[in-house]
């Protein structure tokens, strides 16, 4: 730990990235509740403008629950491949000002700006810089916090929402803390919101105010934690390249129920493909490739194959994915699927053993695919088997948010 | 049958045709090794039916005969035995074997002579002496390259091809290619080509071990069978059939990049960079950077594990040529290292294409004809 802590540790978080984009090419309907994520049936809120919070509406909540609380909300469908431009310019604009930047998801992110005081200015300053550049060069808002550590940056960045700024001095973080609700700390779910509210603790001041070893005795280890980190404790460093994935998936889910083996197959055709240039990008292939498959009402079952020779093109995904998809399909009787995905797995350095008399071929059109995607976004360039299957325009996720690590 | 032979004889002979046992057999029998006496001598024999191994030994023989005994029980058994006579007894039509050794006796369940396999003898065809040091040599450079899992049968074996007195020996497992020529005192009456088990071929590298006695090779006429007869051992492999691929194409002539560089010096370098490889891929990284102002050339043998560190050593090298560089599976590195001594040429013309090692003999001496390509692993730079 730093012998005189200085508050360098800087969270920032992009204002409900998703509905920010949209508003750019939306104008007129800036001051609408305006939610981004399917309205359908199966639909979640992916992120909603601050307006539609006022109804209640929340990110991860069901699309027909939200569309309930607020009626008259504009519901906009998904598109990362216009989103995705914007995160790369943020993350970069973090990565001017230091290279211990910690990516916590596409809009947000840790930094620690030690040592670069002296030549950028201290932490609030380079924050405010953050935020400035942001709204300049991508014409959205940040919110940003700054402390001695994580935990606390990050709690003061969600009080700084939207568009706000939080400095948190070192030695003011239990101050900070103790009149914010217990939910503000990031570890406290709703269960142990609910255990607390039992013993009356409401605010962190409170819980904050309870010895450590009586609330070890009442939650255990994550009794200690809470102690802790209620009085803003938290010695986690800033990591840099964290965000490496551990695995590479997509999935999606079906809007109907989907009973058609072309249409299923064309579905993992697609995913190989993206996992094949997102691997190519990334340097790595996989000793294992898993499925996931879903069927109505809510039965999920996954399956893994581990294989001997590490795979990392897209024709040597399909076939360890249809092979795995296949066999667990006909197990269950080849009902139709609510979800299908294929994912890659025990990921190593890209490496491929080539055979007396082997030409590159394969690797160099992997190649390529990868760079026209990384340019032109997922969708420019598709196999024509794909097209049998209706691709979403937002069926995507998996790893390229390391949040879903 | 009845016969006298020395303990050491005997665990000698029997320590050498043990290695034809069959370990597991459908056939019990295999698990056995044959006794018989053969013209004053004692005659030892086993098979797994893929090759058989005969080796004979002095004997004073009191009454002819021959019977199967397990061999692990009576190698373990002999090799415990005292130095001194061993007397092995079996009455005609018996199935028990009385053994006596010193003021120690024992007998041992025996098996038919009539019902073990039959112990090919090839008698006929071409025959090829060798020297033995130069076979040695050459089984050891080139057998390790066979291939171990038979999804194609004739790159289990090693090819041997003669062509007026030079015989070559060739494998290749579908990454890698050794090829290794023997010269012979004279050209064999008709050109020779076989695929022989490379297993055949270690076990006769073994048996050859230091010796010095020419080891005489003879192919039967049908070419199914060879026989390789050094003094007092014979072994016996059943050919491999197929084609073996026409590998010479395989071989660059030409390079872009040539490095030379003392084969110890690789090889600590290349078992360091193992350590680390065995964590991460596998991977062992070369990189080439020819002689600059006045600076001796210099290769580069590095490793890294994504989870452990990473690992880089330096040796001096002479080199022709562009920088460069290339990457190999630890293991197929090691391997052809391991098979060198002196002075080593690595030629390469771009990462993604065969490296050729080939060893660079002494000045004053014949030129050494063995090449060895290794296929590189493709790698993100």
């Amino acid at each position: 730990m730093p012998d005189s802590p200085a508050p360098t540790v800087i969270h920032v978080d992009l204002d409900a990235f998703f509905v920010s984009m949209e508003l750019l090419r939306h104008p007129e309907l800036r001051g609408l509740p305006v939610i981004v994520g399917g309205p359908g049936a199966r639909g979640v809120v992916s992120t909603c403008s601050y307006e539609a919070r006022t109804f209640g509406v929340r990110s991860g909540m069901p699309g027909s629950r939200a569309r309930q609380l607020c009626p008259q909300a504009v519901f906009l469908p998904g598109d990362f491949r216009f989103y995705a431009p914007a995160s790369r310019a943020f993350h970069a604009i973090l990565r001017d000002y230091t290279p211990l930047v910690e990516p916590a998801g596409a809009d947000e992110a840790y930094l620690d700006v030690r040592g670069c005081e002296r030549i950028l200015g201290d932490g609030p300053w380079i924050a405010s810089e953050i935020r400035r550049r942001v709204r300049e060069e991508i014409g959205i808002t940040a919110s940003a916090g700054v402390s001695t550590n994580k935990l606390v940056s990050k709690v003061a960045s969600d009080a700084g929402k939207p568009d706000g700024l939080v400095v948190v001095p070192p030695g003011g973080e239990a101050e900070f803390f103790a009149p914010r609700p217990i939910r503000d700390l990031p570890m406290v779910g709703p269960k142990t919101a609910e255990a607390l509210a039992a013993i009356g603790v409401t605010t962190i001041g409170q819980l904050a105010a309870i010895p450590a070893s009586v609330l070890e005795g009442r939650f255990g280890r994550h009794g200690r934690e809470l102690a802790e980190r209620a009085r803003g404790v938290f010695d986690a460093p800033v990591l840099a390249g964290r965000g490496e994935a551990k695995s590479v998936s997509r999935e999606m889910t079906f809007s109907h129920d989907e009973p058609d083996r072309a249409r299923l197959r064309a579905v993992i055709r697609g995913q190989a493909e993206r996992i094949a240039a997102e691997l190519a990008q990334a340097g790595k292939s996989a000793r294992t490739v898993t499925l996931k498959l879903r069927f109505p009402p809510f039965e999920t079952l996954t399956r893994s194959a581990t294989v001997a020779r590490p795979v990392g093109l897209a024709d040597e995904l399909f076939e360890a994915g249809t092979r795995l998809f296949e066999e667990a399909w006909a197990a269950n009787g080849r009902r139709p699927v609510r979800l299908l995905g294929i994912g890659a797995t025990n990921l190593q350095e890209r490496a491929r053993q080539l055979g007396l008399g082997e030409t590159l071929e394969a690797d160099r059109l992997s190649g390529a695919v990868a760079e026209v995607r990384a340019k032109f976004g997922e969708g420019a360039l598709r196999r024509a088997a794909e097209l049998g299957a209706r691709v979403p325009r937002y069926g995507a996720g998996g790893a390229s948010d390391p949040r879903l690590e | 049958m009845k016969v006298q032979v020395l303990q050491e004889n005997l665990q000698r002979g029997l320590s050498i045709v043990g290695r034809a046992v069959a370990t597991r057999s459908t056939l019990p029998i295999t698990a056995n090794v044959l006794l018989q006496t053969d013209k004053g001598r004692l005659k030892l024999a086993a098979t797994d039916l893929d090759i058989a191994m005969s080796a004979w030994v002095g004997a004073k023989v009191d009454e002819e005969g021959a019977t199967t005994v397990p061999s692990r029980l009576i190698s373990d058994f002999v090799s415990s035995l005292p130095p001194a006579t061993v007397q092995m007894e079996i009455p005609e039509r018996s199935r028990q074997m009385k053994l006596e050794c010193a003021r120690n006796e024992s007998s041992i369940n025996a098996m038919d002579a009539e019902d073990f396999p039959r112990i090919p003898e090839v008698r006929d065809g071409v025959a090829i002496l060798l020297d033995a040091k130069a076979l040695k040599r050459a089984i050891d450079r080139v057998e390790f390259a066979a291939a171990s899992d038979d999804s194609r049968p004739v790159l289990t074996g090693v090819h041997m091809k003669s062509d007026g007195t030079r015989l070559t020996l060739a494998s290749a497992d579908g990454f890698r290619l050794a090829v290794s020529d023997i010269s012979l005192p004279t050209a064999p009456g008709e050109t020779v080509e076989i695929i022989v088990p490379a297993r055949a071929l270690r076990e006769l590298g073994r048996l050859i071990g230091d010796g010095n006695e020419p080891v005489e090779m003879r192919i039967n006429g049908s070419r199914t069978q060879v026989l390789f007869a050094l003094t007092e051992v014979e072994l016996v492999a059943q050919l491999i059939q197929g084609t073996f691929p026409n590998y010479n194409q395989l071989i660059p002539t030409e390079y872009n990049t040539r490095c030379i560089v003392d084969v110890d010096e690789f090889k600590r370098e290349a078992r360091i960079a193992a350590i680390f490889a065995r964590d991460g891929s596998g991977i062992i990284r070369l990189q080439m950077a020819p002689s600059q102002n006045g600076m001796p050339g210099e290769l580069k043998v590095s490793a890294r594990a994504d989870e452990i560190g990473d690992n880089e050593g330096k040796i001096d090298a002479d080199i022709a040529g562009d920088a460069s560089k290339i990457a190999f599976n630890a293991r197929y590195l090691q391997d052809v290292l391991n098979a060198l001594t002196g002075k080593v040429a690595l030629e390469m013309t771009s990462p993604s294409s065969q490296g050729v090692f080939r060893p660079i003999s002494p000045e004053g001496t014949e030129p050494d004809t063995y090449v060895h390509v290794v296929m590189p692993m493709f790698v993100q730079w």
